[in-house]
């Protein structure tokens, strides 16, 4: 369907590491971006999966590259950008979806921790959006923030994870606004809970967990990552400011 | 499957309620684009045979079926004849709606009439056809169903009781469908923002969209794309959701203008 094909976007997705900024790489692939990937955190894990990601991109037949990036660390967010922008010819597309969960009682959290899940979570974004944005206010941009339900509802054990997320809710808002004029649109899409994503304990938490979502299952990375097909391409021109929420459902109830 | 061909919308059914014109022609218009057919139902004849005219010339089937939301007997005939024609009916997208007798009335001047006409357009039609359509949804296991609420089912204007109360309520008949109908069956809402589909008079009226932060007003195609994409595959897991087509409007805004751009701000404050 030619309405949201995305040929001749370059994409950068931060936060290809997991499972929802892989399916998202993927599908920006899919539909005809080139696609550089990053992960949120140094580690060998993370590389594997972005190099696996840029491996399948590029099996596409899309210009792609993966980098081990600290996502949280500005000069070489602000370099990634640029090499995007070298390496692919242009940076149209800027996925944020670097993400470092984090579950602890109030009493027993360590305050350094709570700040580098801020770090990661929110000021990432920012940093990522910034570094986008000096570029993209010559030519004109989409920028998808991945929050979380968590950024709407409050979660025991999720203050640091929960208040980041809203955080990332109104960073969308905020510089939607200040960029409506530019040519750079920032939504963002408010996933669900999703297969792979990690915050779960293990499988009886996650089994307890879908006898109360309205699909009695968890979401597929890859039913979250359609939206952003939407909001990457012109066919979502008009749309800025705004949450895209895919979760099933759940937040409807009461 | 490939994340666009999930975009194809070929054999599936859709009916599409105020298809006369405007944003229900363009929804119309994108849907048959993906390879639906149609039914396009509103109350006036020749507007609904100029739209199935159009879906015709894409080389899909339409059927123009004359119809009032807000008579349930008018309704279940239309779905009636939808599944007759076409066998099954996939895709429903409660689009009817718009300003009513009283509208901008104070409060003390709205008539028991025209807060029931305003509610039965914007609100009871919607709940008829989806009423009519979920027992043909439930046997097919699968359906879609979109309601197009307004940026005034989610804030208000002053003396704008009537329509706002109606398009909330719209909100959360969506969100009591989705809970109830999952996961067959999606219920998802558009929210457009200020499309005066190709009217000079609206535009005058909204000074070109000057007052949208992006600066302009919205164009009727681009909520046809929309419906389509939240029609389609690549939006199973959306349930219960709302996306604001406004050019950034409710993402920000100052009272009373509800849509100004920037107001400057001291400077020890910039």
């Amino acid at each position: 369907m030619k309405i949201l094909s995305l040929e001749g976007k370059k994409a950068l997705v931060i936060g290809a590491s997991n499972v929802i900024g892989r399916a998202i790489a993927v599908a920006l692939g899919e539909a005809g971006a080139d696609v550089a990937v990053a992960t949120t955190t140094r580690s060998k894990h993370e590389e594997t999966i972005v190099n696996s990601c840029s491996n399948e991109l590029w099996a596409l037949d899309r210009k792609t590259f993966a980098l081990s990036i600290d996502a949280a660390d500005e000069g070489a967010v602000d370099d990634l950008a640029q090499r995007t922008i070298d390496e692919l010819g242009g940076l149209s597309v800027l996925v944020n979806a670097q993400d470092l969960p984090y579950a602890q009682a109030a009493g027993d959290v360590d305050i350094e921790d709570y700040r580098r899940v801020i770090d990661v979570n929110l000021v990432g974004p920012f940093v990522a959006c910034r570094a986008a944005s000096a570029h993209m206010l010559n030519t004109g941009g989409s920028i998808i923030n991945v929050a979380s339900v968590l950024g709407e509802r409050g979660m025991a054990h999720g203050a640091g994870y929960c208040s980041a997320q809203a955080g990332v809710l109104n960073l969308t808002r905020a510089l939607a606004l200040e960029w409506a004029r530019e040519g750079i649109r920032v939504n963002a899409i408010g996933a669900g809970w999703t297969e792979g994503m990690g915050i779960l304990a293990d499988e009886a938490s996650t089994q307890q967990l879908e006898r109360y979502l309205p699909y009695k299952r968890l979401a597929q990375p890859q039913e979250i990552a359609g939206i952003a097909v939407y909001l990457a391409s012109d066919a979502s021109a008009y749309l800025t400011g705004q949450v895209v929420w895919i979760d099933g459902g759940a937040l409807s109830h009461v | 499957m490939s994340v666009l061909a999930q975009l194809d919308l070929s054999g599936k059914v859709a009916v599409v309620t105020g298809a006369g014109r405007g944003l229900g022609r363009a929804i119309s218009l994108a849907l048959a684009d993906a390879g639906a057919d149609l039914v396009v139902t509103a109350r006036t004849e020749t507007q609904i045979q100029e739209t199935a005219a159009l879906v015709t010339e894409k080389g899909r089937n339409a059927r123009p079926i004359i119809c009032d939301v807000t008579d349930s007997n008018s309704v279940n005939g239309m779905i009636a004849d939808t599944k007759e024609t076409f066998g099954r009916l996939d895709i429903l997208i409660n689009n009817a709606g718009g300003a009513t007798p009283g509208m901008q009335n104070t409060l003390v001047d709205i008539e028991d009439k025209h807060w029931q006409v305003g509610v039965d357009t914007n609100l009871t039609g919607a709940m008829y056809c989806t009423r009519a359509a979920i027992p043909i949804m439930k046997e097919q296991r699968a359906g879609k169903i979109i309601n197009v609420t307004s940026g005034f089912g989610l804030r208000v204007a002053r003396d704008n009781f009537i329509y706002t109360s109606a398009k909330a309520g719209l909100i959360n008949f969506t969100r009591a469908l989705a809970l109830t109908y999952a996961p067959e069956i999606q219920a998802n809402l558009i929210a457009p923002g200020l499309f005066p589909h190709d009217n000079p008079a609206m535009i005058e009226w909204w000074r070109g969209g000057k007052f949208v932060p992006m600066g302009r007003l919205g164009r009727d195609e681009e909520i046809g794309q929309l419906a389509v994409v939240l029609a389609s595959g690549l939006t199973s897991y959306m349930n219960g959701q709302i996306v604001v087509l406004d050019g950034g409007g409710l993402a920000g805004g100052h009272a009373p203008t509800g849509f100004a751009p920037v107001i400057p701000l001291a400077e020890e404050h910039r």
